[in-house]
């Protein structure tokens, strides 16, 4: 692999690690609006991580070495998949015949190591969120490989990168697919990313919350890490929805990059549309929810099995 | 006679309360209960004595009427028969009376602190229940709280997610506001009242301007009694509007939760027009009122409640149609009317069970003996129901607001409030925002008050919202509590 395609390859890295806060301040900004309020700047979130990289970092007294090499690991984690991960028709750094699997056990990796420092301190409310936060994941996980794992499967490649890029757009079958996908994917987004209707990220209730209760103790250069990890994963699981919507590159490039800018802009305005007008669920019926998502991934590959 | 009967807020003697003999006295409040009467206050008219004579202040809504009884306790015998077994609405008033002045009520099944540790318990520290098994487990939320709130302590007995048994532990607050009331003058016992709890300002005071002016036996204009009760409504109107903006905020519903909070602005800058506090403190004063707003405050607050009154249908239509808000309203956080009249629940929280119970129809006061307000009840007992009610009361309340200020009668709102009257007392009821409250008033023969006894609606119903969470999810926790809406200073006193 020579030296410029390298480069090229850590193009997403470097966009995502740049535009992530940028992408939640939007959210946030919309949301605002939508509630007749002025709302913070878009650049809020940056100012956050500049603020919480300053400010010190206070360990509980019942805090073990799980306490300080989670965060770190945790993060390092969710920035590794930034290299899997491709956007548009850069490849990425690594690209090679199942990173998908990859992909999805990182930020597994990432869930884990958070659930253990959670569990660490020995906190009730946050073992609480931790034991909401692994329930959870048990039912997103199917998510995942039902939406992207069945066109893997159908299309004969397990690396994202040839997935992605083996999508023809002329088969109307393909319709199908970006239709059934993009709901799951977002569904898959709004859990994963502890937004509503499943996780309020804005509640200030310790015993209502999944995500946030989870770093409750955590503050300076951990809660930096924390939040920039979660502001990443957004941006993540937006690039994964929007490359959906790639096979348009297959006509005209250009095409293809404004599609994906505005799918990415469209998502933001729909996670601010749901945070406003809908109310978070009841606990008990977020798996309900869950199995939707996965139920209409098996549906996609049913569909892709017999229309063919 | 084992009882005096008397009106809301008409002085009598105290000699005329029937002192009766210890047994006698369990008989008939037994007797009563059976009845249909409510136990409304429990305590000891002369605390600082060691024979003490304890006050029992019944009423009955159905024939609004108000029975007191007492009786009095020799030196060594502190103790009389536990009502709270057959009728648990007792069981926190003997708690109390327990814990104040070591009155012990025999056969009492859970006799706890109400605001001390260990006076009752002897210097034994009250433990909380505990459930005992391999996944059981316990969460202890507060009394420090993450949000900007009072302190208190809750003790969830939980499996999974799932909540056995809530245990709620308050007192952190306490300031002895009875003692402190003794021992200040008239212009300083307004100001206490008005701090009882910071949300009621005008429903505490609105009761103690009227016990005192029942004492002075002194009459206040028709415009005063009209101007308090405008004032009393709006600021069930902003409480309401609060609450529901909290319920809406409690489930991410933000479109709610900023709506609301918009609208409780524009009612509390209404009762700011009037006397200057957005939570109109100051207000009222016995003999009357301290500002007389003029036409133009009228205005403004007519048309401030205008815009209230259409945006809060509008946003009412849209947080009552939304399936994902009335999938998490409906259902959660039960309680049922049976459960409700037994523990002697008060305010929407009783009304959105059921039980037909409010003040301002059953004990009218002021402004509602001549324009009387309906009572609204609803049957479920849920988060819904207690939401629906608080929607509904605000429209009903911004009506009578209307009615009121376009037909606002001419006059003073100062009158000469005369001197107390000696070895008398009162029992002054009223319908706070949250429901009902009671201050009982008693003179000394110098004429000067010797004993104040306050009854927050909050000290019914915090038992209800630990009955609420029952088998209920412990992340519906904020929600319940959020219905509820209730106080720990006014619990606390």
């Amino acid at each position: 692999m020579d030296l410029s395609v390298s480069l090229q390859g850590l193009f997403p890295f470097v966009l995502i690690l740049l535009v992530s806060p940028f992408l939640v301040g939007l959210i946030n900004k919309q949301k605002a609006i939508l509630t007749g309020r002025i709302g913070a700047p878009v650049w809020q979130p940056y100012y956050d991580l500049a603020r919480l990289s300053r400010k010190e970092t206070i360990y509980a007294t019942s805090a073990s070495f799980i306490s300080r090499i989670a965060p770190v690991i945790s993060f390092s984690a969710i920035l590794f998949t930034l290299l899997i991960l491709p956007i548009g028709y850069v490849r990425p750094l690594f690209s090679f015949n199942g990173d998908i699997i990859v992909f999805a056990y990182l930020l597994g990796l990432a869930r884990f190591f958070q659930i253990l420092g959670a569990m660490d301190i020995g906190s009730s409310f946050e073992g609480m969120g931790a034991a909401r936060e692994a329930t959870f994941a048990v039912f997103a996980e199917p998510i995942f490989f039902f939406t992207l794992g069945s066109l893997a499967f159908i299309s004969g490649h397990t690396s994202i990168y040839d997935i992605y890029h083996s999508i023809q757009l002329d088969e109307p079958s393909a319709l199908v697919f970006i239709i059934v996908s993009s709901i799951s994917g977002f569904i898959l987004l709004v859990t994963e990313c502890s937004r509503m209707p499943i996780d309020d990220p804005n509640t200030h209730l310790e015993l209502t919350m999944i995500h946030e209760v989870m770093i409750l103790d955590n503050s300076g250069i951990d809660l930096f890490l924390y939040q920039y990890g979660s502001y990443i994963k957004i941006m993540v699981y937006a690039v994964f929805e929007a490359s959906f919507f790639n096979p348009f590159s297959m006509a005209n490039e250009w095409l293809g990059f404004s599609v994906f800018i505005v799918v990415i802009f469209l998502l933001t305005t729909v996670i601010a549309w749901v945070e406003t007008m809908i109310a978070r669920f009841k606990m008990k019926s977020i798996p309900q929810y869950l199995l939707f998502a996965t139920a209409i991934g098996i549906l996609n590959l049913l569909i892709y099995t017999f229309v063919r | 006679m084992s009882f005096l009967s008397v009106q809301n807020h008409r002085p009598f003697h105290i000699s005329d309360i029937p002192v009766i003999s210890v047994s006698e006295f369990e008989n008939s409040i037994r007797q009563s209960l059976q009845a249909g009467f409510r136990l409304i206050s429990l305590f000891a008219l002369n605390p600082e004595k060691s024979e003490k004579t304890v006050l029992a202040v019944l009423s009955n809504p159905l024939t609004s009427s108000i029975s007191l009884t007492a009786t009095q306790f020799s030196k060594d015998d502190h103790r009389f028969n536990s009502f709270a077994a057959d009728f648990p609405q007792t069981n926190y008033f003997e708690c109390e009376l327990a814990e104040e002045n070591l009155i012990i009520p025999n056969g009492h099944p859970w006799l706890r602190p109400v605001r001390k540790q260990s006076t009752v318990l002897g210097d034994q520290p009250y433990s909380l229940y505990q459930m005992e098994g391999e996944e059981v487990h316990e969460v202890a939320v507060g009394p420090i709280h993450a949000g900007v709130i009072e302190p208190g302590h809750f003790r969830f007995q939980c499996h999974g997610e799932l909540v056995y048994h809530l245990e709620i532990v308050l007192g952190y607050q306490k300031r002895g506001i009875e003692n402190l009331l003794l021992s200040a003058n008239s212009r300083q016992q307004t100001i206490l009242c008005e701090s009882i709890t910071g949300d009621t300002t005008i429903g505490h005071s609105m009761a103690h301007v009227l016990g005192i002016e029942a004492l002075a036996h002194t009459n206040v204009s028709l415009k005063t009694q009209v101007l308090r009760s405008i004032a009393e409504e709006l600021e069930r109107v902003a409480m309401h509007l609060a609450g529901l903006g909290g319920i809406a905020n409690d489930i991410g519903y933000a479109i709610g939760a900023s709506s609301y909070g918009r609208l409780r602005t524009l009612v509390i800058n209404g009762l700011a027009l009037f006397c200057g506090s957005r939570f109109g403190k100051g207000f009222l004063v016995p003999g009357g009122l301290q500002f007389d707003p003029d036409e133009e405050a009228i205005e403004k607050l007519k048309s401030n409640l205008t815009t209230v009154l259409n945006d809060v249908s509008a946003i009412n239509l849209v947080l009552f149609d939304s399936t994902s808000v009335l999938a998490r309203l409906d259902h959660t956080g039960t309680v049922t009317r049976e459960w409700a009249s037994e523990i002697g629940m008060v305010g929407p929280a009783a009304r959105a069970s059921g039980i037909d119970l409010d003040t301002r129809s059953q004990f009218p006061y002021g402004a509602y003996r001549y324009f009387p307000i309906p009572l609204i009840t609803l049957g479920t007992g849920d988060v819904f129901a207690r939401t629906r009610i608080r929607a509904l009361e605000i429209e009903d309340s911004i009506r009578f607001i209307f009615e009121q200020l376009d037909n606002l009668p001419a006059g003073s709102t100062q009158t000469k409030v005369n001197d107390l009257q000696p070895d008398s007392g009162v029992i002054s009821v009223v319908e706070g925002w949250r429901g009902e409250i009671v201050h009982s008033l008693f003179t000394g023969s110098d004429g000067k008050l010797t004993r104040y006894k306050i009854k927050d609606p909050s000290f019914h119903n915090w038992y209800g919202l630990a009955l609420a969470l029952r088998n209920e999810a412990i992340s519906d926790f904020p929600l319940c509590n959020k219905s509820f809406d209730l106080s720990y200073a006014g619990h606390d006193l």
